[in-house]
């Protein structure tokens, strides 16, 4: 079921709310319209039709999961034993024990690097491929996939699964829109909980109007007599856009049908585990069988590990190795195992694009609150799908996990590479004046 | 678990520890988890389910033979600390009008006073002292920038609290007396020291450690001396429980491929595994009447408490 909640912007000069709805289901939608021609150009050489970039915001360590170093000194060396994956002679903690089964789904990239030590930063530049400054930022991965692709349907062309934008503390990350392509390509967010309930801010407007409440429209509109009278006290104009894609969902009962993960059998939710990443990443899964170009999966809202009022993210400056042990790792990969497993048995990993990363890495050599704290000059990703060769690393890191040995890899060629395989070849990518001066991963694709 | 030696991606043979795949366990195995519905294997007796909302949890403490305390996470932002009626399994909060996340609970033997972290900033956790008698709360605050005290316990006599802390590049542990004061410094050792408690007669603490580099269960005085390792495998111990007899140790471990709950004798000897699931089990705690233990138990991905009866 999805949950559209409650709801505090204001409609219609002159208008019903009921012809509001009317007009909000068939306006035709700019980000769609003024795609058309580009869309039509773009399938050829596309290897992925959806994208879903799973970002473990907060920055995870990569020593404790993906790449252990068991003959580093005891200040760098994690305490966790280190097991063998699928791919010969390829190991990592026992922390991911399903994933490592599973490494012949993926290919494994230990050699990023990133230039902001800094989430706000970093996170803009793992998103976008730039730095925040100098303005204006540059759009999100998802963005310039949005806007090669257009609209097609209700669902919108790029969709952020969390309970709002990215945050650092208080502080949005300015990469997680359009940027300089306008605020038309910013995601569409959706939050789910750990019950699987999708939940769309921008209609917070019915109290408890659900799915299983607005099956037909007659029962919509019924709700929306309800709806109060402030409504109608301001101006239609400050409709915004996110808020018309919202109804247009809402009154498209296909596209509605992506959010309800009560369609899915009870073992399939379960396997992927009572978690919001877990039940996300399903929800992440039913939107790319619905074909949304990109999908941006966060595994929470906010960076900060334990802090008051916020989700707990990947930002373990203390309790490293207790919520990697207890927490962090159990969700991850135990939801990204059954992802991986469900994209493969349906075949969706044939023709679409799954990558999984952070911002930076954390510190090979262990803190003074025995953590580990921000490391931009190494970290690790995965990248499954779309025709890339699984059950391969690409990369390396050095002996204590603290340098790339091979080619750094950075966000830009993340970037370059997802829109690449995403059908935004150079020339389209430079007749859309993104990622300038970007290259694909070698050896990747 | 198998220990193999293989070609390593570290440069020289060294061995390395396989997870059995599930395809490799016996057909009996398989078998007999699949009888036991459940999947929790007692030695004694059948598990009771003590909670249904499948939320992920932590760290269940009995406040006495017919309550517990568990930390719950309630919403994706906020643990609290839920108080449990055995008898007719009813929930409370422990503390109301709680905006931030609480956990790792402890109480003294005589329920006057119960220990508990609290976080108050960005990467900032203090160990809260509450007296529950005089309704009073002693702070024990944190060090400067992103810091945080862990796993505190009472001594038997609730004169003191032990806690793990970590400064330095270490991760020791300590104890307080109940107004936070005069500290002592029981470990100076290197890697990380967690989960120290008290062995009932006050004679020993029982507490885990990475000091032979990797997560390993151990004992030692009252002063700090002494230290005998209990347990030797390469992957995970932990959260070690003393008996309320002080005869028996519960604890967790992945040696088997995955958490499970195990017991063993307070030498180390007599190892035993109490449960036995492909999913995980865990934060074991003794029943004051030492026959029972409660779990955390992940089924179909969710968590509940189960109450699990051994002899």
């Amino acid at each position: 079921m999805f949950d559209v909640g409650r709801f505090v912007a204001n409609s219609c000069s002159g208008m019903t709310r009921r012809s509001f709805l009317r007009v909000g289901a068939s306006v035709p939608l700019a980000l769609g319209m003024s795609n058309l021609a580009t869309v039509a150009s773009a399938a050829e050489n596309r290897r992925a039709k959806s994208v879903l970039f799973i970002f473990l915001w907060g920055a995870p360590s990569h020593l404790d999961m993906c790449d252990p170093k068991p003959d580093a000194p005891a200040e760098y060396r994690s305490p966790f034993a280190v097991i063998p994956t699928r791919t010969a002679g390829v190991h990592f903690t026992e922390l991911l024990p399903q994933l490592a089964q599973r490494s012949h789904l993926y290919t494994l990239v230990r050699s990023h690097v990133t230039t902001a030590p800094g989430h706000p930063d970093a996170g803009t530049v793992a998103l976008t491929g730039f730095e925040e400054t100098p303005k204006p930022v540059k759009p999100n991965f998802g963005s310039i996939v949005a806007k090669h692709r257009g609209r097609r349907g209700s669902l919108p062309p790029f969709m952020s699964i969390a309970k709002g934008v990215v945050m650092d503390g208080a502080r949005r990350i300015e990469g997680y829109g359009g940027g300089t392509l306008g605020s038309p390509y910013d995601p569409f967010m959706v939050g789910c909980s750990e019950l699987g309930e999708a939940e769309i801010p921008a209609l917070k407007l019915l109290d408890g109007l659900v799915p299983n409440r607005i099956q037909d429209r007659r029962i919509l509109l019924n709700q929306l007599d309800n709806v109060p009278r402030a409504l109608q006290s301001r101006g239609f104009e400050d409709w915004s856009r996110t808020y018309q894609t919202a109804y247009g969902l809402l009154m498209d009962p296909k596209a509605r049908s992506a959010f309800d993960l009560t369609r899915e059998t009870r073992k399939t939710r379960a396997t992927y585990g009572q978690s919001v990443f877990g039940q996300s990443a399903l929800l992440a899964r039913r939107l790319m069988e619905a074909e949304v170009p990109y999908i941006q999966l966060n595994f929470s809202r906010h960076v900060e590990a334990i802090t008051p009022g916020f989700e707990f993210g990947w930002d373990t400056h203390i309790y490293n190795f207790d919520l990697l042990q207890d927490l962090l790792c159990p969700i991850f990969d135990r939801a990204f195992a059954a992802l991986l497993d469900d994209l493969n048995e349906r075949g969706l990993l044939k023709d679409n694009l799954v990558v999984c990363m952070g911002e930076f890495g954390r510190t090979p050599k262990i803190n003074n609150r025995a953590s580990r704290d921000h490391w931009p000059a190494c970290y690790f990703s995965m990248w499954a799908g779309a025709g890339i060769e699984p059950g391969r690393v690409i990369g390396q890191s050095d002996r204590l996990g603290e340098h790339p040995l091979t080619d750094p890899i950075s966000p830009k060629m993340v970037g370059t590479t997802i829109t690449e395989l995403g059908g935004i070849d150079t020339q389209v990518r430079a007749e859309m004046n993104v990622l300038e001066g970007g290259r694909v991963i070698e050896g990747l694709i | 678990m198998r220990r193999r030696r293989q070609r390593s991606e570290f440069g020289k043979n060294q061995p390395t520890v396989e997870l059995r795949p599930r395809s490799d366990l016996r057909i009996g195995f398989l078998c007999l988890v699949f009888v036991l519905a459940l999947g929790t294997v007692t030695l004694a007796g059948e598990p009771r389910r003590l909670t249904n909302d499948g939320r992920r949890k932590r760290t269940p403490v009995f406040v006495n033979s017919e309550e517990l305390v568990y930390v719950d996470l309630e919403k994706p932002e906020l643990t609290t600390l839920k108080r449990m009626k055995l008898s007719n399994l009813s929930v409370r909060s422990l503390h109301a009008k709680t905006n931030a996340q609480e956990f790792e609970p402890a109480f003294s033997p005589d329920g006057r006073f119960c220990v508990f972290l609290k976080a108050i900033g960005t990467l900032s956790v203090t160990l809260v002292i509450r007296d529950e008698r005089e309704n009073k709360d002693v702070l024990l605050p944190p060090g400067g920038g992103f810091c945080g005290f862990r796993n505190p316990s009472f001594s038997p006599d609730g004169k003191r609290v032990i806690y793990s802390y970590a400064e330095n590049n270490l991760q020791d542990l300590y104890s307080v007396n109940t107004q936070a004061m005069d500290r002592r410094q029981l470990t100076r050792k290197s890697g990380m020291n967690y989960w120290p408690s008290f062995s009932p007669d006050g004679k020993r603490i029982l507490f885990g450690s990475t000091r032979d580099g990797n997560y390993e269960i151990y004992t030692m005085n009252p002063k700090g001396q002494d230290v005998r390792r209990l347990t030797d495998s390469p992957f995970q111990d932990l959260r070690p429980r003393f008996s309320p007899d002080g005869k028996r140790i519960a604890f967790t471990s992945n040696r088997d491929g995955n958490f499970e709950v195990y017991l063993m004798e307070e030498n180390g000897s007599s190892l035993r595994r109490v449960t036995n699931h492909p999913e995980r089990d865990d934060y074991p705690t003794w029943h004051p009447g030492g026959k029972q233990l409660v779990i955390v138990s992940e089924r179909d991905g969710s968590h509940d408490l189960y109450l699990v009866p051994v002899e």
